[in-house]
């Protein structure tokens, strides 16, 4: 199917190493009809705007049937789409537009849990003895698993919720209207092959697979990365290759590093688990190095961070649409990340920090040039979240994660350009505040200013395409003689980019051992300008305050 | 092998005089001194005459200083028969004799066509008539890169082959074991990684001038912390940070280092742990405390004479010093790293590192291996604590609150520093209260003395310590 699509290249088995992708939130993104929710009628007008952006894979969280009560991971029909998002055949005639201009298309998949709402639950809570009574799982007691944490400390008590219906206690491990499918029944791997396929067949390019750890129970066990999770894992694997060639899995897995590795499954064979699994903790490192203007945090990060199989690739973000995680930190530096971050008790949720980039930043245009331009050139394929580009801002007074869910910002008219609905109607209200709001911060008026982030995200963007290195290649920490200052090569064959990263909100200089490649002449790569020759003694660089170099070290035969 | 009526000798001390005296590791700045010899090793490359350049050997420059005072440099020369412009910074001088010919001599630790021959040497374990180098069994592969050398140091020269080791060429050379060499073989081989592993060294023998043999460890080669950087460096980073911040507390900035200090205590504790349990240990009783609490105030005394600024402070001192004598012991005492402070830290990847086990290089060599209270360690890091904090508030654009915050990071940063030592000996240097505050202003009047003579506008960081301790010794510590 996709080889005579006419936007992308043929075969091409590891498009997503070298990947930007971009999420959007289908509802926030574009109302094409004025019912105040965003759809995938509007996502698609707006194709374009993703285009130009330069990103090569949009990312859409779950669209599906759902009493959206978890931000739409409560699936409660897994191969349909409510009528305020659209159909189907809008879905169809987005991935096709998507296509035609090169994009691809991943979309979020939740194997774990159901919403309470879907019919197999009903189902399986009013006839036990029926085809759908051994979907979930049920137990007459509360106390089984109880190694097993809970999740969303903030408003679950238990894994287990008892059901007057059936009589009985169903396991959830997110929220008790989340009951987790039992992957002990074959039945259930066969319904969720179904579901996969049919968006498969639709000619989707992958799926982010919500939640992995989770799907086995066993006793004794905590009930995360069990070898029964993995091996279905691989089974599925064997059937997405076989029919879906070129079709991708990414695995949400909010686990050490050390831990998600063995979601990419055997190393000798290049990985037959997940292509790609979210590195979770380079995020908040990113963070506390840049306020303690110490390198340390993401060098140590990176440098306990194990070899991946090759066919497979680290996903990397600054923000999504969860909360900032702090579960990948230690409490020492959960508490000072709360400290520094959240000052507000409402911008922590669960066991993280609910803002988006700009907020988190104090809307310093250096830093959030410096953080993304760490996020473009570290190890991993970036996501980009919808919004960010344009430096907006988050809404800590609406209720769980919606506060970083709000309308994209277009343009400085009603609603932000994101609906023509009564703003009452709005599914989300767009930012208005003084700073953030969209009459501040909106595409429109970052279009038209070449010196703006959006101007300057997607000329990052852009750069970056250019260097298959930044995707494929190999990553080594420079160290250097300032702790502030983070610098890195990354080599692919001919491509070699070095990365130099202030992270103190002061000039530094720094001298970096660059012998390796005696004789050459750096040259910056936004400007193409041409840096003193490398010698024999350490390279001295000066940087401006949160400022950062990107340079092509050419091969010394080059002129 | 060759002693100072040898015609090279001769022909080469002017040169080396004139060098040595413009080297930041010679000691001898500012005093008189004559070349007694100049002792040259076996050459490293083929001997001159095999036509080829560098030709490279080690010599040992041996002086004398009016006062009777012999000290013995080592500057290791490649010759080459035309002026080298690429290594202008390490000309040496011209020399012309009956052996080379008309040469110039350059220092060959930058030259990376000379410094191969140390690695070579170490991964062969080469044997010369005068030179032994001798190789660790770490299980680091070792292969041949080029060099560079490193510029940041005082006493001895650094040079890193590629990325994988470090070669330390001691300056100031001694008859016997070099204690930096000997520390880090026995840490090595224990498997503790709290410090650069030892891959090599070499050592040397000549007869010097008053015709006695002399075996002495030239150089030294541990593995390259390739992406450390120094524990001063990265407290001043944190003070930097604090000072921009004149309205926030030492705990609530981003910087904050105390978790970084207390990791520095652990690791230090862990150091002594493995000292004591490698090296012999002793039991200080009211003899050497007597002992010790004289040489204190023996320094104190010396130091008031040439400092001043001192005298308020003096009877106070006196009586702290005074206390040790008093104190009930018996005091363990072990081997220590002798010059603790935050410079001779690392900051790797994998945690902290100590460097540096030479002691306080002005001592001579028996004393720089006698045994001490770890509490001299101690009470040298909660120093250097003050200092990376105090050295940013003698700039003159300093604000009103800097001398304030400066106080406050010390003590928050000193005491997650005693708090990691704690925590991981289980023994808690407070406990010990009287015995630290002394060695701390022990070595407060020692800064005062070297502060006046060399950099007479950070005087009064060790003057203001002393002058904060001596009001409320307790808070200082507890802080």
């Amino acid at each position: 199917m996709h080889p005579t699509e006419p936007g992308l290249t043929e075969h091409d088995p590891e498009w997503f190493k070298r990947a930007v992708f971009y999420e959007v939130l289908v509802r926030s993104f574009k109302d094409s009809n004025g019912d105040g929710v965003g759809d995938l009628a509007g996502l698609t007008e707006k194709l374009d705007y993703i285009a130009w952006l330069g990103v090569d894979c949009v990312w859409l969280p779950p669209f599906y049937t759902s009493p959206l009560r978890d931000g739409g991971y409560d699936i409660s029909d897994y191969t349909d789409i409510p009528s305020d998002v659209g159909s189907v055949e809008d879905f169809k005639a987005f991935l096709d537009g998507a296509h035609h201009r090169g994009l691809r298309v991943i979309v979020d998949f939740v194997l774990n849990h159901t919403s309470d709402q879907h019919p197999w639950f009903q189902a399986s809570r009013s006839d036990p003895d029926g085809p759908y009574g051994d979907f979930y799982v049920w137990s007459d007691t509360d106390d089984r698993w109880s190694k097993a944490r809970i999740i969303f400390v903030d408003t679950e008590s238990s894994n287990w919720t008892w059901d007057p219906v059936r009589g009985q206690y169903f396991w959830h491990r997110f929220y008790s209207h989340q009951p987790d499918l039992n992957f002990d029944n074959p039945a259930v791997h066969q319904a969720m092959f179904d579901a996969l396929a049919f968006w498969l067949d639709l000619g989707i390019d992958g799926f982010r697979l919500d939640a992995v750890p989770y799907l086995y129970e066993r006793d004794g066990t905590d009930g995360e990365n069990l070898p029964e999770t993995h091996e279905f894992l691989r089974k599925l694997r064997r059937y997405v290759d076989d029919n879906y060639p070129d079709r991708i899995l990414l695995a949400e897995a909010n686990q050490w590093p050390s831990d998600v590795v063995d979601y990419f499954g055997d190393f000798e064979s290049g990985g037959d688990e997940c292509h790609m699994c979210f590195h979770f903790p380079v995020m908040p490192r990113i963070f506390m190095a840049v306020r303690r203007e110490s390198r340390y945090p993401v060098s140590e990060i990176l440098d306990e961070t194990p070899p991946i199989p090759s066919k497979c690739q680290w996903g990397i973000f600054l923000r999504n649409h969860d909360e900032l995680t702090l579960e990948m930190v230690t409490d020492e530096d959960r508490d000072y990340m709360w400290g520094e971050y959240a000052k507000d008790p409402r911008m922590k949720a669960n066991i993280g920090i609910r803002r988006r980039l700009a907020p988190l930043l104090d809307n310093d245009l250096n830093q959030m040039e410096l953080f993304t331009a760490l996020l473009l050139s570290l190890p991993g394929s970036p996501v980009l979240y919808y919004g960010d580009e344009i430096g907006m801002g988050d809404n800590i007074w609406l209720g769980d994660r919606d506060g970083v869910r709000t309308p994209m910002q277009w343009t400085p008219d009603r609603n932000a350009g994101f609906s023509t609905a009564n703003p009452g109607r709005l599914h989300l209200p767009a930012t208005m505040d003084p700073v953030f709001g969209y009459q501040a911060v909106n595409v429109e008026a970052e279009l038209e200013n070449t010196s703006s982030l959006l101007q300057w995200t997607r000329r990052m963007v852009h750069v970056r395409k250019d260097h298959p290195a930044f995707g494929l290649g190999t990553f080594s920490d420079l160290g250097g003689s300032n702790p502030s200052i983070l610098s890195y090569a990354r080599e692919f064959g001919d491509d070699t980019v070095l990365c130099v990263n202030n992270l103190s909100r002061f000039p530094q200089p720094v001298e970096l051992d660059l012998r390796k490649w005696e004789g050459a002449e750096p040259i910056e790569m936004l400007g193409g300008v041409r840096f003193p020759r490398i010698g024999e003694l350490p390279y001295l660089l000066t940087l401006g305050s949160h400022g950062f170099y990107w340079f092509r070290i050419p091969r010394t035969t080059e002129d | 092998m060759k002693s100072a009526d040898d015609h090279a000798a001769l022909t080469i001390s002017p040169m080396h005089r004139a060098y040595l005296t413009n080297q930041r590791w010679f000691g001898g700045k500012g005093r008189d001194f004559d070349v007694r010899a100049v002792h040259e090793l076996s050459w490293l490359s083929e001997p001159p005459g095999a036509g080829e350049w560098p030709v490279t050997r080690v010599e040992l420059v041996e002086i004398g200083y009016e006062d009777g005072d012999l000290e013995t440099y080592q500057v290791p020369v490649a010759y080459y028969p035309e002026k080298q412009d690429r290594l202008e910074h390490a000309y040496i001088g011209e020399v012309e004799n009956q052996q080379l010919g008309r040469a110039f001599a350059y220092d060959a630790l930058h030259d990376r066509s000379a410094t191969v021959y140390w690695l070579r040497g170490i991964i062969d374990e080469r044997v010369t008539p005068d030179a032994r180098f001798s190789r660790l069994e770490t299980g680091d592969e070792l292969t041949e890169e080029p060099s560079l050398a490193l510029t940041a140091e005082q006493s001895n020269t650094s040079l890193v082959y590629g990325e994988q080791s470090l070669l330390k060429v001691f300056r100031k050379v001694a008859d016997g074991r070099n204690p930096d060499i000997e520390i880090h073989q026995a840490l090595t081989l224990d498997g503790c990684d709290k410090v650069a592993a030892l891959l090599g060294w070499m050592s040397g023998r000549w007869t010097n001038a008053s015709g006695k043999t002399v075996t002495a460890d030239l150089a030294m080669l541990q593995r390259f912390l390739r992406t450390a950087s120094n524990g001063w460096e990265l407290a001043l980073t944190s003070v930097r940070d604090l000072m921009a911040e004149g309205d926030l507390h030492a705990d609530e900035v981003g910087g904050d280092f105390a978790g970084e200090s207390e990791r520095l205590g652990a690791t230090t504790g862990e150091v002594h742990a493995e000292l004591a349990k490698l090296f012999a240990t002793a039991r200080w009783s009211a003899p050497q405390l007597s002992e010790l609490a004289d040489q204190m105030t023996a320094r104190l005394v010396d130091t008031v004479a040439a400092v001043p600024q001192l005298k308020p402070y003096a009877p106070a001192l006196r009586g702290i010093f005074d206390d040790v004598r008093g104190l009930a012991g018996p005091v363990p005492v072990q081997r220590v790293h002798g010059d603790l402070h935050l410079g001779q830290t690392m900051r790797t990847v994998r945690g902290w590192k100590l460097i540096d086990f030479e002691g306080e290089p002005a001592k001579p060599l028996a004393g720089r291996v006698a045994l001490d209270s770890p509490l001299r360690d101690i009470a040298a890091m909660l120093r250097s604590f003050d200092y990376a904090a105090q050295s940013m508030t003698t700039s003159p654009n300093a604000h009103d609150q800097a001398g304030f915050r400066a106080v406050e990071w010390t003590g928050r940063n000193r005491s997650a520093f005693l708090d990691g030592y704690a925590a991981l000996t289980g023994t808690d240097p407070r406990d010990q209260r009287s015995l630290l505050l002394a060695y701390e202003m022990d070595k407060a009047v020692y800064e005062s003395m070297y502060e006046s003579r060399n950099r007479p506008s950070w005087l009064p960081i060790p003057l203001g310590s002393i002058e904060r301790q001596l009001a409320n010794p307790v808070a200082e510590v507890d802080a």
